[in-house]
């Protein structure tokens, strides 16, 4: 207890002196904790826990049979009629618009007669609360109604009510039969009869999934092995939600990489924690010498400093805490956005802050602040009470062992390099993680030598560029070396990955428009209405291409058709397209090089296909290797004659579900469309010119991509705080210094300008540095960690406007952040501060 | 006219919410080339006369004029001037700036007031105070004794009209003392500069021309030697 009371006398109270100081520590660590937990909170509940839409109403089924292009229908009797008491419920899976509100739910048939009564009883006795006995016999009366429809209680309808449903490319009016409690909208669905669905999408013959409830022995390995000899070819029986487990792992690439992205804040954090506790030991210094002389340890003088840094982890996760929640609100929007974009149709989970997160948040605040104080701590502990009693604040400036530091940076970036050639562990870029970190490690270490470097040589030109106050701001920041090191180091991390994760992405981007420029060469391009996503393909009336063909002013019509399938244990896209007017009008980049006309040759001249670059990524494959593929009932083996780039998702697709229109040379496009447009009047389709839909997917690219430039802003202003806090201890610590100005006669503006001086070329010093280490880190991220997490070919770009733009907001910042010190600077008593010593 | 007039000054603080008189109705000339010893024990007043003197500080009664001026008539910039132009300031503990050499240091206050090339004023300044050669040194080079040289030469390096000086030799053994007196009062004489010298050094004010005892606030005697 009494080395509480000490503790807090000496250590916690000293920081009550400066509140703005210890303000601005603590919120840079509570921004730090924030984003972490929000990436968190939010990976868990767009991606952790992610949940296939399509398995809402699954119920609690064991087995499901499904294969590619959907299973025969004769394949339910053949179940149903089995010897054994099984429960097949046989399911359409798609998507509905509704026309009001153009909210997409999952669209799921379900054979509700067949079902019997055990099903309909537990839906409708679900809904008892909130429907009459009246509604409940309703249900039962129009079952097998073609327009009947039952809804989640979320979708805010109720019985009785007309509703307008955009399912594919048409719009079909349904009545509301009956609405179920939907666990706030996670359940939430359209839910018709089997044969309704099967005709409202022309789906007629056959079933998306055969969802099966077997009896608890034998077990469901010997199940399967039971049903797959009643089963056709290519149909295949696997445990229920194997797909949403795909899906899972498909998404775990996507989740790890935001989370530690996330992470940056933090490392950036623990920099500012590390100055912090370094900055209390040399102000400390002649404290540390009474209390040892009077009997203290080296391990309470250790304990003291950790004991500082404890307080401000807690303080930091405990603000962290709710920020966090509140960012994470935010951040799954985004995130859902991106899964829906790039992957599979989800639901977000709800955010749960739970004891996990409360956990996480203080593991993460403490054990940063615990992990970047030790090493001033220590240090403080070292020095001899004799020692510590003298003045010398100068200890601290000159304890930097430059050409030391010089060193183990040198091999750390060798040992970088090494890492960054290594390949993939278990598909995860382990390595290419820890190149980077041996790179950020690096450059910290050789921070010192670039300051001193960079100070000494341009003390004397700002000097006579901005004046006598540059020099002396050029001269105090090479004097205080290890501390503008920690701060030049902690903002250039910051700016690294700003500028690492903008090229990046800027690469991405120009090469995806590029990738556009071939890949879509049609003038006008059609699809079904309705929201989007990488898993849904809502197909276009049978006969509309030819329809649109025949058209005066259209020179051909491409059909692409997509279906959904999975391939060893991931999910694909398999498409199909008119290899005709592929090799006429397309300009499609192969991995081989070859001309695309030889390669669609042999395309359409033997079993073959093309697969694209994730694809062959994902599962190991290159040109020349064949693959089996379950399609309907038969299992079919194809060689792949080529591999092409694509950008459109990480499914490893072959090409989106729509129309691609060319219009006849000499023909005005407006006219052509304005055909096509009467033509479809009576569908519900959207037609993009190629300059729109290529606008579309650039602000689809953008979205996807927003929540990183997020975090990075979120980075930038952890470090920008750390400046303003740091310079503010300059400012204390220097005050004798900068009293003494005015007795030599100093104005104020010029006191004023110093510390902005000062603020601006740590800024500078920290772009510099920043840009250095991004575009190193860039590489990294482009050649190894992108392309052994997702892989994609990116082709490098320098995204200048973008960088220059972001690196003068930053600059502008830290500039900002230097105003507050400078007022301070400026209100110092020079007779107290000049005098007291 | 003097070079210093300080009228019927008085200078209260608040310490603790308690008024401390620490001038009361103080007034005394200083004209160019004397030198004036102000001797009295601690928190007789001494500081806060050279803070007023060098106007660092305005009195809560009375007037301060330097050169004729009054301080406190003049705004932050005239008052800079004022301190650029006519007041030069040497302290106990040397004052000197860690992050620069000699001469960087000695040319401070030229380049603060925006004159250009002040290496040879520093040069000259740096010689006057027998520290040729000392130039590129940093401060923690030179022992205390030539760290307060260079303060001299700093606190000389614009030709002020007034030198205030407080505990010069504070810092120092008495023989370095006696030589950093002895300079004081050569230079003082050769550049027709006033100075004022707070000290509790009975060597410094056997050399003063005037010696002016203060207790509690107050001008208790005036010796003119």
């Amino acid at each position: 207890m009494p080395l509480f009371v000490l503790f807090y006398r000496l250590m916690v109270r000293p920081l009550f002196r400066e509140p703005v100081r210890t303000l601005l520590t603590i919120l840079a660590i509570a921004l730090g904790v924030a984003v972490v937990l929000a990436i968190d909170l939010a990976g868990s509940a767009a991606t952790g826990s992610f949940r296939s839409s399509m398995e809402t109403l699954a119920g609690e089924s064991d087995l499901e049979v499904v294969t590619s292009g959907g299973v025969p229908e004769n394949v339910v009797g053949t179940l149903a009629t089995l010897p054994y008491s099984i429960r097949v419920s046989p399911r359409i899976e798609d998507y509905g618009v509704i026309v009001d509100t153009k909210k997409a739910l999952p669209l799921i048939g379900l054979d509700l007669v067949a079902e019997g009564s055990a099903y309909a009883q537990s839906e409708t006795q679900k809904t008892a609360e909130s429907q009459t006995q009246d509604d409940s016999e309703h249900v039962f009366e129009h079952l097998g109604d073609a327009d009947s429809i039952w809804v989640g209680s979320s979708v805010g309808y109720k019985t009785g009510r007309r509703v307008e449903l955009l399912i594919n490319d048409q719009v079909r009016k349904y009545t509301v039969r009956g609405v179920y409690p939907d666990s706030h909208g996670n359940e939430s669905a359209i839910v018709m009869d089997l044969a309704a669905a099967q005709n409202a999408l022309c789906r007629y013959g056959r079933v998306d999934r055969i969802l099966l409830k077997v009896p608890g022995t034998p077990g469901l390995e010997d199940w399967q092995q039971r049903l797959r000899t009643v089963l056709p070819a290519g149909v295949e029986v696997r445990p229920q939600g194997t797909g949403t487990n795909e899906n899972r792992r498909m998404l775990a690439a996507f989740g790890w990489n935001l989370r530690l992205l996330s992470y940056i804040s933090l490392v950036v954090g623990a920099f500012l924690i590390y100055n912090t506790i370094s900055v209390s030991v040399v102000r400390r210094r002649p404290e540390i010498g009474i209390v040892r002389a009077l009997g203290a340890s080296r391990g309470v003088i250790l304990s003291a400093f950790v004991g500082e840094a404890v307080c401000f982890g807690l303080a930091g996760a405990l603000i962290g805490l709710p920020l966090g929640r509140l960012m994470a609100t935010g951040a799954v929007r985004l995130m859902a956005a991106t899964v829906e974009s790039l992957y599979v149709s989800s639901r977000p989970g709800t955010i749960e802050l739970n004891a996990e997160s409360v956990l996480l948040a203080l593991v993460i605040g403490v054990g940063v602040a615990v992990a970047s104080s030790y090493s001033p701590a220590r240090e403080g502990s070292q020095v001899s009470p004799v020692e510590a009693m003298a003045r010398g604040r100068r200890e601290y400036d000159v304890r930097v062992h430059k050409a030391r530091d010089l060193w183990l940076a040198l091999a750390l970036g060798l040992a970088a390099a090494v890492a960054s050639r290594a390949p993939a562990v278990a598909g995860k870029p382990f390595l290419g993680y820890l190149a980077a970190i041996l790179l950020v490690a690096a450059a910290a270490l050789a921070m010192p030598a670039f300051v001193d470097a960079l100070t000494s040589v341009s003390s004397k030109l700002l000097g006579k560029l901005f004046g006598v106050e540059a020099m002396l701001a050029s001269r105090s920041l090479a004097a205080s070396l290890r501390r503008t090191s920690v701060l030049v180091g902690a903002l250039s991390t910051a700016i690294a990955m700003m500028t690492a994760v903008g090229i990046m992405v800027g690469s991405f981007r120009q090469t995806v428009v590029l990738w556009m420029s071939d890949q879509l060469p049609a003038d006008l391009y059609l699809r079904p209405a309705g929201s989007a996503a990488a898993d849904r393909h809502p197909t276009l009336s049978s006969g509309l291409a030819e329809e649109l063909a025949r058209l005066p002013g259209v020179a051909a019509v491409e059909r692409l058709r997509a279906y959904e399938i999975s391939y060893q244990d991931m999910p694909a896209t398999l498409a199909s397209a008119d290899l005709n007017v592929l090799r006429s009008y397309h300009h499609s980049d192969f991995f081989s090089g070859r001309p695309k006309a030889q390669v669609l040759a042999e395309l359409r001249d033997s079993n073959a296909v093309i697969v694209s670059e994730p694809f062959t990524y994902k599962h190991h494959l290159k040109t020349g290797d064949s693959i089996t593929l379950s399609l309907g009932e038969t299992q079919a083996s194809f060689l792949i004659t080529d591999v092409y780039y694509d950008y459109s998702s990480e499914r490893g697709s072959t090409a989106p579900s729509n129309l691609a229109i060319y219009v006849s040379p000499g023909a005005q496009l407006d006219v052509v469309r304005a055909e096509i447009e009467k033509a479809t009047a009576d569908r519900r389709v959207l037609l993009f010119s190629n300059r729109d839909l290529r606008s579309e997917a650039i602000r689809i690219f953008d979205r996807t991509f927003a929540i990183t430039y997020a975090l990075e802003a979120v980075a930038v202003l952890v470090a920008v705080m750390g400046i303003a806090g740091a310079l503010l201890a300059l400012v204390i610590d220097r005050r004798r210094e900068l009293g003494l100005l005015h007795f030599l006669g100093a104005a104020t503006g010029q006191v004023r300008k110093l510390i902005r001086v000062e603020a601006g070329l740590l800024g500078l010093l920290a772009n510099f540095a920043g840009l250095a280490l991004g575009f190193a880190l860039s590489l990294i991220l482009i050649y190894v960690i992108n392309k052994q997490s997702f892989g994609w070919t990116i082709r490098f770009h320098w995204p200048v406007e973008v960088l220059l733009g972001a690196l003068t907001v930053v600059y502008g910042a830290t500039v900002l952040a230097g105003l507050y010190p400078a007022k301070v600077a400026v209100h110092l008593n020079p007779l107290e501060v000049v005098h007291e010593e | 006219m003097s070079i210093l007039s300080l009228q019927d000054v008085s200078k209260d603080y608040l310490t603790d919410g308690q008024p401390v008189h620490a001038l009361n109705g103080l007034s005394l000339n200083v004209e160019r080339g004397e030198f004036v010893a102000l001797v009295g024990r601690s928190g007789c007043g001494k500081s806060t006369l050279l803070n007023l003197a060098g106007a660092m500080d305005f009195p809560t009664s009375g007037k301060v004029l330097v050169d004729g001026v009054s301080t406190s008539s003049l705004k932050d910039g005239g008052l800079t001037r004022l301190r650029r132009e006519r007041v030069g300031f040497i302290f106990q503990s040397f004052q000197l700036l860690h992050t620069l050499t000699v001469f960087e240091n000695v040319e401070l206050p030229l380049l603060l007031a925006g004159k250009r090339y002040p290496r040879e004023v520093a040069q000259e300044r740096l010689a006057w105070v027998n520290l040729e050669g000392l130039g590129d040194r940093y401060p923690h080079q030179l022992s205390g004794g030539q760290m307060q040289r260079v303060a001299i030469a700093r606190a000389l390096i614009h030709s002020p009209s007034i030198l205030l000086a407080d505990e010069p030799t504070g810092n120092l053994d008495t023989t370095t003392g006696n030589v950093i007196l002895e300079l004081l009062r050569r230079l003082t004489r050769e550049q027709n500069t006033a100075i004022v010298v707070a000290t509790h050094s009975l060597e410094a004010a056997s050399l003063a021309n005037t010696l002016v005892r203060l207790r509690d606030g107050k001008i208790e005697e005036i010796t003119r030697c």
